[in-house]
């Protein structure tokens, strides 16, 4: 064995060996490139050197091409699939024996060069008996036959060993003849150490599985068959391997040349040159028409190559009298063995035997009939396939498995799901309509299942218990993760003890680098400075208004200021600035969310809920500013948006409370500003949906609360609110406005007419209605005219909307005026007769252009104005009706 | 954890993923992780003459950090759960 690889010998070689002598020092001095490595110079025999020869072996001849196992040359891919095999090996076996084993391997490729370079020389014979001059001091390379070692590798495989002896005894119900393969190898070991080893795993399965005569004949093995007639020395059939090879490396992958390993094979095994011929053809001839694909049929080839190489003693005899005496079928067979042993090559061994425990008897009974070109790409897929699946396989245990899907799952359960996972708890309650909250570890575990591909269950199809473990494993990670140190907690210090630099634990997966660093500061400062300046703004304002007024503020002209600051301007700024500017108004939407979500996270788990800290967020009773703060937040879409769940939370009197603010500075409410023709006639499209959303949202909740729960006094006193701190002329202008009284009066003409037929309402009550009615009246006398919108405030809306597409009905075509109908349907209900009268008197005109309107409807025949004439009437008599007259067909009669 | 949450919920739908390199694939949401990891299945490539290597993919793993945007339908995102769950994500950092 050499360790530069290259036989000094060689009469090609001459040159090289000339002065190989004198570079066997490179152990001592330092290498000049030019003087070492290309250089052709005569050196000197050092005398330090003495056991150069022991370590490296007697006349090794140097050569360029150094390549020390993991090589990239494409002519040992042969080889390197075995060391890689051997690798992977490697990582479930004793280092120390796979290494040594691996260092084997690479001596032998090594030297494999010596004799790829003599192929082309006639003298083999002598070159082998070089070669075998040329083997290592055993004890050096650790190749002795080491039953220590044995031993350890029997220890640390035990594993496997199992799982093979399993193996074995379900296959040996399969084959009769009984394939032993643990037995097999201690048995050979003593007397051919490395070699046996790796070849025993190509070998027995190979010979074993599916030539029992092949078997057999490892058998017989044990004592190494003397066929050579040699006197066997311990590497001998290593060296013959050496030589089988050659062909293998020299050649190119494509060029395969039978007659090359022929020649090979015809020395060292003495045997007659047409059986080898035949059989070397032949094998080939079908690797050629079996494998389209170069690189496996070249892997074939190499196998074969190395396996008959390595086994040429007792192998190829058989395999001769077999391809000889078998007909057409059989070679075809072996050529399936070849594509196993490349498998098993790639994968472990343990798995190779799965492998072939699974195709094995299939196989076998197809034997007889030869595999149909497209049946035989089927089948190299599928190897494909299992070979790709069974690479890796077995490279963890279930231990491994399973500590690292329980990192990576602590990594995504939690224990708190609706604190951390709040958006995809309640999405999934939303969705489905049930409750997902307690399924969750299992949510988890079988999503996770499936995503790890475990769920069919294993080996013994058990999807249960699959995932019954992975629910084992779902609540351990939730354990994990409630020991993880707090991430928000320790961020400051983040260096753990002992820990050379610093961990980012602040910079994880769940809080990670932020775009934006925004400063907060403390809260309560926050608030208190915002308050300070409010105050101080409003004290100004208050001096203001004094020196004006020239009088004490009492509630009324304050109320009465107020109103008019709300015809100033359609822009929010300036009632927000009055109720301490838009950024506070902001963070007190914010702080109400807050307290809502809180409550709410207490409902769902079933805790006493809480309103005090909401109602105080709330900032109703709160007098320090103009406009209340409350009434600002419902200048916010999100702040109308909050409103449904604040109701949720509130008792009945806050809930009073909170309309009585409301309907006390309507005016101030922006969305009321917006909705009116007068301050805004022209309406944007934005500022409709803002109308439309307050409208579906907080008239909703009024609606709710005043039918299902106010009594009578209750309504009366939030529609004295109403009139007595507004200009009600002005909010009836307004459609948001309007409704809202139309509402009020409404419930209470509903409630005072159940009343009546019970005479459960006292006098008092009675006269303090018919009051407040004559107030609400008298301020809107002589304005009812200006209830009905302009012309041009109805283009703009139909226009607005019938462009925004919201509403693909028809009425989007004209103004929809049937909130003013119900407005003067509801007023005319509660009123007398006078006040009937007066409404009539006032609305004359516009009663009669509704007529007229419809008439005009019913000359156009398509369907659309017979609907919008329906509709006009339908309006009109609503109100109509009220006084006992009806509208039809352009004339108004008594309703019979 | 507000985005994988949030990613979570959009499992088994149909998306369009934005790469830093230009390269917009559509395709089913397997799955995502807590770095946003994206499995997509059944993915096409939009611009497939530019990206013809991408015809022939049909799933694909993409590794969170290499999104620039995640294209969703209007329908799939409940905007006021969102909002919610981003206050509740803020008020646990303030915490």
């Amino acid at each position: 064995m050499s360790f530069f690889g290259f036989n000094s010998k060689l009469p090609n070689e001459g040159n090289r060996q000339r002065h190989d002598h004198g570079k066997k020092d490179n152990n001592n001095s330092p290498l000049d490139f030019e003087d070492t490595y290309k250089g052709y110079g005569e050196y000197e025999r050092e005398e330090d050197d003495y056991l150069n020869d022991e370590t490296f072996g007697d006349d090794v001849a140097f050569g360029t091409d150094f390549d020390f196992g993991h090589g990239s040359s494409s002519a040992n891919s042969g080889m390197i699939s075995t060391n890689q095999s051997q690798g992977q090996q490697g990582f479930n076996d004793p280092v120390g024996m796979q290494g040594a084993q691996a260092q084997q391997q690479q001596f032998q490729m090594h030297s494999s060069y010596a004799a790829a370079a003599s192929t082309t020389v006639p003298q083999q014979q002598a070159q082998m008996n070089v070669t075998m001059d040329m083997r290592p001091m055993e004890s050096l390379w650790s190749n002795q036959p080491d039953m220590s070692t044995q031993v350890g590798q029997n220890e640390v495989l035990s594993m496997e060993e199992l799982e093979r002896q399993q193996i074995q005894m379900q296959q040996q119900q399969q084959h009769p003849p009984p394939q032993m393969f643990m037995p097999n190898y201690p048995n050979q070991q003593p007397q051919q150490p490395q070699q046996q080893f790796q070849n025993n795993y190509q070998n027995n399965f190979q010979n074993n599985f599916q030539n029992p005569q092949n078997m057999n004949n490892q058998f017989q093995q044990p004592p190494p068959p003397q066929i050579f007639n040699q006197p066997p020395p311990p590497n001998q059939q290593q060296t013959q391997a050496q030589m089988n090879q050659a062909p293998v490396h020299m050649d190119s992958p494509g060029q395969f040349n039978p007659q090359h390993m022929h020649a090979m094979h015809a020395v060292p095994g003495g045997m007659p040159m047409p059986m080898q011929m035949n059989n070397q053809i032949s094998n080939h001839l079908h690797h050629q028409q079996f494998d389209p694909s170069l690189e496996l049929k070249n892997q074939n080839q190499h196998r074969q190559q190395q396996v008959m190489g390595q086994n040429i003693g007792q192998n190829e005899l058989l395999e001769n009298d077999q391809a000889l005496s078998t007909p057409s079928p059989k070679p075809t067979h072996q050529v399936l063995q070849r594509e196993d042993g490349s498998i098993a090559s790639n994968g472990n061994n343990n798995q190779s035997y799965i492998h072939i425990k699974d195709k094995g008897p299939r196989r076998m009974s197809r034997r007889s009939e030869p595999l149909s070109s497209e049946e035989q790409k089927r089948l190299q897929i599928r190897h494909a396939k299992v070979e790709k699946i069974l690479k890796n396989a077995g490279l963890m245990t279930p231990r491994d498995k399973d500590f690292i899907t329980r990192y990576q799952l602590s990594q995504i359960v939690t224990e708190d799901p609706y604190n951390e996972d709040f958006y995809f708890q309640v999405y999934k309650i939303i969705q489905t309509g049930g409750v997902a909250g307690k399924s969750n570890k299992d949510l988890i575990a079988r999503a996770y299942l499936e995503h790890s591909g475990h769920r069919l269950g294993g080996r013994y199809k058990r999807a249960d218990v699959a995932l019954q473990r992975m629910q084992n494993q779902v609540e351990k990670a939730v354990t994990v993760a409630k020991e993880r140190p707090q991430k928000n907690k320790d961020n400051t210090d983040s260096a753990r003890e002992g820990v050379l630099g610093k961990i980012s634990s602040s910079l994880n997966s769940k809080a990670p680098r932020r775009q934006l660093q925004i400063p907060s500061p403390k809260l309560s400062d926050e608030e208190d400075e915002s308050k300070l300046s409010s105050h101080a703004s409003s004290e100004s304002l208050e001096e203001v208004t004094e020196s004006l007024n020239n009088v004490g503020i009492n509630q009324s002209s304050r109320s009465r200021r107020r109103s008019s600051y709300a015809f100033s301007s359609v822009d929010q700024i300036s009632v927000l600035s009055r109720s301490g500017g838009r950024k506070f108004v902001l963070s007190l939407i914010e702080t109400v969310y807050e307290e809502v979500l809180e409550l709410e996270a207490q409902l769902r788990s079933g805790n006493e809920t809480d309103s005090t800290g909401l109602w105080e967020s709330l900032h109703i009773g709160d007098e320090a500013y103009d406009v209340s703060p409350f009434i600002s937040m419902l200048s916010f879409d999100k702040g109308v948006k909050i409103m449904p769940r604040i109701f949720n939370f509130l008792d009945k009197a806050s809930k009073l409370k909170l309309l009585q603010t409301f309907f006390n500075e309507l005016s101030h409410l922006n969305v009321i500003i917006i909705s009116s023709f007068k301050t805004n006639p022209t309406p944007t499209e934005a500022q409709l949906k803002k109308i439309e959303l307050f409208q579906g949202v907080f008239l909703k909740i009024i609606v709710s609360f005043l039918s299902s729960s106010a009594d009578f006094i209750e309504i009366m006193g939030l529609l004295l609110h109403l009139i007595r701190n507004n200009n009600v002329s002005f909010i009836s202008t307004s459609t948001l406005g309007l409704n809202l009284i139309t509402i009020l009066i409404s419930r209470a003409a509903i409630i005072k007419q159940d009343c009546n037929r019970t005479n459960s309402l006292s006098s008092p009550d009675i006269q303090a209605w018919n009051e407040i009615y004559d107030k609400l009246f008298i301020s809107l006398e002589t304005k009812l005219s200006l209830v009905f919108p302009p012309q041009e405030y109805r283009d703009t809306v139909v226009k607005e909307t019938s462009q925004s597409g919201q509403l693909q009905q028809s009425n989007t075509q004209y103004f929809d005026q049937s909130y003013i109908w119900q407005f003067l349907a509801s007023l005319a209900l509660s009123g007398k007769l006078n006040h009937q009268r007066i409404i009539i008197d006032e609305v004359r005109d516009e009663i009669f252009g509704t007529i007229n309107c419809a008439e005009q409807m019913k000359s156009l025949p398509d369907q659309s104005s017979a609907y919008r004439r329906d509709k006009l009437y339908q309006d009109l008599n609503l109100f109509l009706n009220v006084m006992g007259l009806v509208a039809r067909d352009g004339e108004i009669s008594e309703l019979k | 954890m507000l985005f994988f949450s949030f990613f979570k919920t959009l499992v088994d739908q149909e998306v369009t993923v934005e790469l830093k390199n230009d390269i917009e694939l559509k395709g089913t949401l397997k799955s995502v992780d807590q770095f946003l990891n994206l499995k997509l299945d059944n993915i096409s490539c939009n611009d497939k003459t530019k990206y013809p290597h991408l015809t022939s993919v049909r799933n694909i793993f993409i590794r969170g950090s290499n999104v620039r945007y995640v294209y969703l339908q209007k329908n799939m995102v409940d905007t006021n759960l969102l909002q919610d769950a981003a206050r509740r994500e803020a008020m646990s950092d303030k915490r």
